[in-house]
């Protein structure tokens, strides 16, 4: 596969909803509510801060919370801030791709955190003024491996349309599924853990040439399926909406698996993981980061972008490993240099992997 | 006759059986005997939420420190007593 002919990444717009809270706040917001139900809070005082969130960006005011009581409030909402979200997103990545509106063929859609119909990408249609014929796919369901999936779908398009532009927007609002009387040890971790934000990625097809210069190229794409372990990650959908699914599995299960998975993926294409200057990988929280790290004998600093971006934002599901990503192609002072060879990579519920080799 | 701190080990036991059967759907019999981690296999967010209800139920706060000495279901049953007394005396 000729590299330069590969569909190109040209930018990445990132929107984060304006309420910030910083993770003591939050603390102090759920205090009361954990209260109801368990007796030493202090220890899930300790669980938020353990997972190394500053704080969160919320699609609503805090104090707006308390009043969703029902799944339709919340998804209410959640499509009313998806909409804007997602839209600034998409104007943030075309501007930076430097390419009008009209120029988008395809628009795919990925998230977890809510639903609509006509969907999203639909709304967008109207809200920012796409092409009537553009093509549309929403995918709900992949959850944090979805930002990867959504990459390597896009690039499986432009193979078979090279001279098309494609963007990925993912939207998670995971404030807004909240299970506020769920008080389960796993709640309690996504509720310290998940944040809200939307990524879009505009991508390029081989016979188009990107308006900026050194931007990454997706040369290979590798979905790996881990069977029987439903359980691992994931929502029961329930009469209030989205009751999470979330094992302490999950790190080992990256320990075991990704080594074996990223190496064989390199290997195919005459690689190893030595070649690999940028690493991108999804923000799942301080063990799973660990687990990568220790999994692939990363050096410290291979990883910091996830950790800040963890930091910053907390886990914003499918949009994270795109976050980390936006960032690595808009640093300023050391940019990546043509040539550099890079992996971004994401599990998620399947529980499944899926890897996108990049070369700048 | 039986002692009352006997009397509440002998609830934690009940307790932890009912926390591992009912919401973390431990298959295995669970034993006081029984290692928590090597034999009962509970990963660190199984243990937290036995902890914490035991916690609940107990109304008593189980720290790190505690956890270290704990490797059975006899010792953690034995820990929730010693709290309990510790709090009424």
């Amino acid at each position: 596969m000729n590299p330069l002919r590969s569909p190109a990444i040209s930018a990445v717009g990132r929107a984060l909803p304006p309420h910030r809270a910083d993770q003591e706040t939050l603390i102090a917001a759920f205090r009361e509510l954990w209260a109801k139900q368990h007796f030493n809070v202090e220890r899930l005082e300790d669980l938020h801060r353990a997972v190394r969130v500053g704080g969160r960006n919320l699609a609503l005011p805090l104090d707006q919370y308390p009043a969703l009581d029902t799944f339709q409030k919340r998804n209410d909402a959640w499509i009313r801030a998806a909409r804007s979200l997602g839209a600034e997103a998409v104007r943030r990545a075309l501007e930076a791709a430097r390419l009008p509106v009209e120029a988008v063929d395809h628009l795919f859609f990925i998230t977890v955190t809510g639903v609509a119909t006509p969907s999203v990408d639909a709304l967008l249609v109207n809200d920012l003024g796409l092409r009537a014929d553009l093509k549309r796919t929403p995918i709900f369901g992949l959850g944090c491996v979805g930002g990867a999936a959504g990459i390597a779908r896009a690039a499986d398009y432009l193979r078979g349309f090279p001279g098309h532009t494609a963007v990925l927007l993912s939207v998670e609002l995971c404030s807004l599924t909240l299970q506020r009387e769920d008080l389960s040890i796993p709640n309690i971790i996504a509720s310290g853990l998940f944040g809200d934000g939307a990524a879009a990625v505009v991508l390029q097809g081989g016979d188009a040439r990107p308006s900026r210069p050194r931007v990454p190229r997706v040369v290979a794409t590798r979905a790996v399926f881990y069977r029987d372990t439903e359980r691992i990650m994931g929502w029961d959908v329930v009469d209030t909406g989205f009751k999470v699914v979330l094992s302490a599995k999950v790190p080992s299960l990256v320990k075991e698996r990704i080594r074996g998975d990223v190496d064989a993926f390199l290997a195919e294409h005459g690689l190893d993981r030595s070649r690999i200057a940028h690493w991108v990988a999804h923000t799942g929280g301080p063990k799973v980061l660990r687990a990568f790290e220790e999994a692939l004998e990363l050096p410290p600093s291979a990883l910091e972008r996830s950790h800040r971006s963890l930091e910053e934002t907390g886990n914003l599901s499918s949009a994270s490993v795109l976050f980390v990503l936006g960032e690595l192609m808009d640093v300023e002072g050391e940019p990546p240099r043509e040539g550099d060879l890079g992996l971004l990579l994401a599990m998620g519920p399947g529980f499944c992997s899926e890897l996108v080799l990049l070369r700048w | 006759m039986v002692s009352p701190e006997d009397d509440v080990r002998q609830q934690a036991l009940g307790e932890i059986r009912r926390i591992l059967g009912e919401e973390l759907a431990v298959a295995a019999a669970v034993e006081p005997g029984k290692a928590l981690v090597a034999d009962l296999h509970l990963d660190s967010m199984e243990l937290l939420t036995l902890a914490v209800g035991l916690e609940n139920r107990f109304r008593v706060k189980l720290n790190e420190a505690d956890g270290a000495g704990v490797k059975t279901v006899d010792d953690l049953a034995n820990l929730v007593a010693r709290r309990v007394c510790e709090g009424r005396a």
